[in-house]
């Protein structure tokens, strides 16, 4: 009888390969960009075939790397091939104007819920959603600032685990939070990319 | 072998074919088919019980599925 871990791993090195042929065979920039994403699907295939919760661990990282590529390489595409003059704005819609903010609130309730690196790109996904959405006049610097003195929180939860470890679980908890404002802080920057006059 | 998986794995390979060979060739049609690996993905880690993936899954593909749709609409606006 064969594992089933050397079933799917075949099954998804079959996968892989044929969109790597597909990525090889293709010319057109938008094409490939959407056949990146495809590649990035099966590969994380690979490592949920893994099952357990080192797969989740390393699936998170993953997920959040793959966006931010996928953000950046878009507006690289777009600048490379001179896509400079905005979308007209096409549905006038009410529905339009609410869902970014429901949708946003979502995710970051649903981040917050998570706590942690992972409910730190969830909610900060919420925020870029927002962000693409809308219009940008928030004052970074105050983000900055919140992102800043999180990261001073989360290395002082390591000193408390370090020197004060009968206290683990502020620490833990001290972590989780500080690592999620920051996380969130940062994504919620890409969001602002919009090729704007003052992106 | 669980049913999950096998109908998980299946999924992926026929939804890994439907983008990379699509007919049409068009972008949308693409972008749509993109989204029968990402249930057979879903399938796989609803197997192991990896709901924590699967739900951070769910939010990141809502956000490129976006992303990449604002790019055509910024490909249609200057061609």
């Amino acid at each position: 009888m064969i594992p089933d871990y050397s079933i799917g791993l075949l099954v998804a090195f079959a996968a892989a390969g044929t969109a790597f042929f597909a990525l090889m065979r293709e010319t057109d920039g938008l094409h490939r960009l959407l056949l990146t994403d495809l590649v990035e699907v099966v590969t994380l295939a690979f490592i949920a075939l893994v099952g357990t919760d080192l797969a989740e661990a390393l699936i998170l990282p993953g997920l959040v790397v793959g966006v931010s590529e996928l953000i950046a390489l878009s507006e690289i595409y777009r600048v490379k091939e001179g896509y400079v003059r905005p979308p007209a704005a096409g549905l006038q819609i009410e529905v339009m104007e609410s869902a970014p903010g429901i949708l946003a609130a979502i995710l970051v309730v649903y981040g917050i819920i998570l706590s942690g690196f992972s409910g730190g790109a969830v909610a900060g996904l919420g925020v870029i959603f927002y962000f693409l959405s809308r219009s940008h006049n928030e004052r970074f610097e105050l983000i900055e600032t919140a992102s800043g003195y999180s990261w001073v929180l989360w290395i002082v939860a390591f000193f408390v685990f370090m020197l004060l470890p009968q206290h683990w679980f502020f620490a833990v908890m001290l972590a989780g939070a500080a690592i999620l404002v920051k996380v969130m802080a940062k994504m919620s920057l890409i969001g602002t990319m919009r090729g704007g006059p003052n992106a | 072998m669980n049913a999950t998986l096998v109908l998980g794995l299946a999924v992926l390979v026929i939804g890994v074919l439907g983008v990379a060979f699509v007919r049409p060739k068009t972008y949308v049609a693409r972008l749509i088919n993109l989204e029968i690996p990402a249930w057979g993905l879903l399938l796989v880690m609803l197997a192991y019980d990896e709901a924590l993936a699967l739900l951070t899954f769910v939010a990141v593909t809502a956000i490129s599925t976006f992303v990449i749709v604002r790019l055509m609409e910024w490909r249609d606006a200057s061609c």
